[in-house]
């Protein structure tokens, strides 16, 4: 294995005919903290269609399809450097700064020193008592599923600790199905 | 019109964004991400198509409020930042219907829909066409769903709340909008009426 890092390679095209944006063959679009953290409310309040749990296997779904993508051209990266690529793309979409402290096929830690979903939840309304990161847990979830070539929703993710609550850093818990 | 909305496409559609050292993008006064199209319209296909008939309607509002604060506050920023002052603002001549007019070529250059101004009363009523817009791909494969470009409806209402409501940041909500037409209810395009909010 190369002792070189591997570093993400980001293309970015924009379709003048529609005006749509595209990274890595994505369409894409800008969004706000206000925007995302108004959808996570909106999660949470309609708690009686699970819709916290959508909002998450709505972000599974997304970024497990960006993750494949992104893998395609590069069949010979082992699980360990996608999941380094998978960490550089969080951060490039402006998500956060997010660390794999421990990975395997069935289980795994994962760590945000940064996030936009709680700081951008604490601009706008200040620290909250119980966790609001479901865009992660889904990210995390694609993550996981295609470094390991496992289909969606293989793993369960849950967040221990929580910027949000005051936390110094967000903590995930990653587990097989 | 002083707007030349094609120059402002070709030029902004070109700003590349990406996080930081932290991963995050501070810009405009918000933190922004640049996330897969997919994800917001899943959630909000999935999210209307679960919930009871009679919460239809406030499921929708809550997914067009998101929008209208996003786009009061981020819209608020985009006029005020460098890239508007250097593109856009040598252009505006008629405050604020220039703009507005600027403010929707934005909107196409940064990919939230290809839309532009087509009837402005100032001050009372804005009606919009969108001939391309992401919301619309939720109805796939030429399937017939009801208006959802909710994203649209509340950037419109959040545009004029900023050219003819009440200074920054006290003019939100002043106008409403509603979906007249969608491209993915089968029209040839979106079409978005924005009035005042009527007060008591």
């Amino acid at each position: 294995m190369s002792d070189q890092p591997v570093v993400m390679e980001l293309e970015h095209e924009f379709d003048e005919k529609r005006c749509r944006h595209y990274l890595n063959g994505q369409l894409s679009v800008l969004h706000c903290h206000h925007y995302a953290s108004l959808y996570t409310q909106l999660a949470m309040d309609a708690e009686f269609i699970d819709a916290k749990t959508i909002l998450a296997q709505s972000a599974e779904d997304s970024f497990f399809d960006m993750l494949s993508d992104s893998y395609q051209a590069h069949p010979e990266l082992t699980p360990d450097e996608k999941l380094e690529v998978g960490c550089q793309y969080y951060a490039v979409i402006g998500l956060g700064q997010m660390k794999v402290l421990s990975a395997g096929e069935t289980s795994g830690k994962v760590a945000l020193e940064h996030s936009h979903v709680d700081e951008g939840w604490i601009k706008k309304w200040g620290k909250k008592d119980k966790a609001v990161n479901f865009v992660t847990r889904g990210y995390i979830a694609a993550l996981f599923a295609t470094a390991y070539g496992k289909p969606v929703q293989s793993y369960i993710v849950s967040e221990v600790e929580s910027i949000v609550t005051g936390a110094a850093r967000s903590l995930f818990i990653v587990s097989s199905k | 019109m002083a707007i030349d909305r094609q120059a402002i496409i070709d030029n902004l559609s070109q700003v590349q964004i990406s996080g930081n050292e932290e991963g995050l993008i501070p810009a405009y006064g918000v933190f922004i991400t640049q996330l897969p199209a997919s994800f917001w319209n899943n959630f909000a296909q999935r999210l209307t198509n679960k919930v009871d008939p009679d919460l239809l309607e406030a499921a929708e509002y809550l997914l067009v409020n998101a929008a209208h604060e996003c786009g009061y506050h981020t819209g608020y920023g985009i006029i005020n930042s460098e890239e508007w002052k250097a593109v856009v603002a040598p252009m505006v001549e008629k405050v604020p219907e220039d703009v507005l007019h600027g403010a929707y070529a934005v909107f196409t250059a940064w990919g939230w829909g290809k839309a532009e101004i087509v009837e402005l009363i100032p001050g009372e009523k804005m009606v919009v066409r969108a001939y391309d817009y992401y919301e619309a791909d939720m109805a796939e494969d030429g399937a017939i769903i009801r208006p959802s470009a909710y994203m649209i409806r509340g950037v419109s209402g959040a545009f004029m709340d900023l050219a003819y409501g009440n200074p920054y940041p006290n003019g939100l909500y002043t106008f409403q909008c509603q979906q007249a037409k969608g491209i993915e209810c089968g029209d040839s395009y979106g079409e978005f009426v924005v009035t005042k909010v009527e007060t008591a």
